[in-house]
């Protein structure tokens, strides 16, 4: 009797506790509708198919690869040796340096951008004034604002550096005698170490791969605001609209009312002035110094101003967007916090009176917000502050 | 005179089953399983695009095949764009057109950066008239 007493307590006990883990588990799920689900699926997967740096023969190689770490790191790039890529792109930072302005030999107009998965990126740049890595490493290469180097320092840091040398040999033989070649195999080198860093799977990339496997319990264990945050991302926020596919940007520019005044009197044209920079360049995917860029110097051909350009900044990548405060083209937006409610409450006067007719203030609740932030939160990889300089092998020539 | 009316109700007739066999025809060349048309009293549009199907953010080009009806000439000039008129404005980028002969197109450089309903445009310049013709796409 007191047998089959406790096998029905024990039966009863087993049922509670499968109930309530099912309560549990539902009450961390949220159902979202098939269009939701399948917005939600366009975000991934994640990491993508690996991508090269356009345009650059050297990318993927791992003796360029090597050779752009050390160009990148070492302050010798520069001319007072004072400044390095790295400067301004600090791995502890997320390859950005916390800063609302760059600061070079001055302090600059704009924000550095996180390196993370720029190798995806269509076009570089707050301006998208460059169309390949490489063309884009010689922009602060070059400019005596940063960097300020040029070929003649970069001969000199060679001739004394018998470890660069080598890795130089290694990737171009024999040191070019043309400034401009030269130059450019240092953007290539840059371009190829650049286009190494992509960051890995996050929090939202394992619920996405659940919700694609129909794998509840999975799904459950992404945490219910930053469900009910995306669900704001991809449904009432409509923010999917241009912070699409697995990088969370459409790779295109857009005004979001935040002003574009670097001082009074002197405006930031934003996309309008990167297009004309980047037809006035030399080194595009159209010129001679770009190897068989092939279609992808589709974008770069058939670009052109339009006057709704003014004003128009990159869409960033929301991936580690948590690690990359502050934010905007300028930073003038301190926190993600603030960011979310820069949409919340955005002010429609602000926005160029012939642009595209897509945002409107979200009015969000305080809890919608948090929201919000938890699941942008959830798009960041722990380890995208916490790359280590792999060390390189010995150079042997 | 009997026979000049016959005469020319026969050239008539040949004319007009020339403008039915090539409304008919028009295109064939195209994938059919991409090929779409677009018809007006005045023209008919079809195109495929390549490469197909047309995908969120990836460059791509459309075949063009115009073939007039009714008596309409070929255009003079074609040129093709696309916009999303919810969201108040076009395309990131140019197209271009290349004329390639018997009423051929190839246009290169389209590209739709946003999901949601875009309209691909294609101006048909003929017989002094502009004319314009649409088609909507939906993207996810």
């Amino acid at each position: 009797m007191s047998f089959v007493c406790t096998r029905r307590r024990i039966a009863g006990l087993v049922l509670s506790m499968l109930a309530l883990l099912t309560a549990a588990v539902s009450a961390q799920k949220i159902e979202f509708s098939a269009a939701e689900r399948s917005r939600i699926l366009t975000h991934g997967p994640w990491p993508p198919a690996p991508a090269l740096d356009p345009g650059n023969a050297w990318a993927g190689r791992a003796e360029a690869i090597a050779l752009g770490q050390r160009l990148f790191f070492d302050t010798r790039l520069s001319p007072d040796a004072r400044l390095a890529c790295a400067s301004c792109h600090q791995p502890a930072l997320a390859f950005a340096d916390g800063r609302a302005r760059s600061l070079g030999r001055v302090e600059l107009e704009r924000n550095a951008p996180s390196l993370w998965n720029a190798v995806h990126e269509r076009w570089l740049g707050w301006d998208g004034a460059a169309d390949s890595l490489w063309s884009q490493a010689l922009r602060p290469l070059l400019e005596p604002r940063e960097l300020g180097s040029n070929a003649a320092q970069l001969r000199r840091w060679l001739a004394q550096d018998r470890d660069l040398a080598c890795r130089w040999a290694a990737s171009f033989g024999t040191l070019a005698d043309d400034d401009k070649v030269l130059l450019v195999q240092a953007a290539k080198a840059l371009g190829a170490f650049v286009g190494s860093l992509q960051s890995a799977a996050t929090p939202f990339d394992h619920f996405r791969d659940a919700l694609a496997a129909d794998d509840g319990p999975a799904q459950a264990r992404y945490p219910a605001s930053a469900q009910r945050g995306l669900r704001l991302f991809v449904g009432r926020g409509r923010c999917h609209l241009c912070h699409s596919g697995p990088r969370f940007s459409n790779g295109e520019f857009a005004d979001i009312g935040a002003g574009f005044f670097v001082r009074p009197g002197q405006v930031d044209p934003g996309r309008h002035g990167g297009i004309q920079d980047l037809h006035r360049s030399e080194f595009t995917l159209l010129s001679h110094w770009a190897d068989a860029p092939g279609e992808t110097a589709l974008k770069t051909r058939h670009v052109s101003p339009q006057h709704r350009n003014f004003g128009e900044f990159k869409v960033p990548s929301l991936r580690n967007v948590a690690l990359t405060a502050p934010y905007l083209h300028d930073g003038r937006v301190p926190t993600l916090a603030a960011m979310v409610r820069h949409y919340s409450e955005l002010d429609l006067d602000r926005l160029h009176a012939d642009g595209e007719r897509i945002l409107e203030p979200l009015r969000l609740s305080g809890d919608e917000q948090a929201d919000l932030q938890a699941f942008l939160r959830s798009l960041g990889d722990a380890g995208a502050r916490r790359w280590q300089r792999p060390v390189l092998p010995t150079c042997r020539r | 005179m009997k026979a000049l009316v016959a005469g020319l109700f026969g050239l008539l007739l040949s004319a007009l089953s020339t403008h039915a066999t090539q409304a008919a025809d028009c295109g064939q060349q195209l994938d059919a399983r991409q090929r779409r048309e677009i018809r007006t009293p005045r023209h008919l549009l079809v195109f495929a695009p390549s490469p197909a199907p047309l995908a969120l953010g990836r460059h791509f080009g459309l075949d063009i095949v115009v073939c007039p009806r009714a008596g309409a000439s070929l255009p003079l000039a074609l040129k093709v764009d696309a916009d999303m008129p919810a969201h108040r404005h076009g395309m990131n980028y140019r197209a271009t057109v290349q004329t390639l002969g018997e009423g051929r197109y190839r246009a290169e450089g389209l590209f739709l950066h946003m999901p949601g309903r875009w309209r691909l445009l294609f101006d048909l310049s003929a017989d002094g008239r502009l004319e314009r013709l649409s088609h909507e796409v939906d993207l996810e």
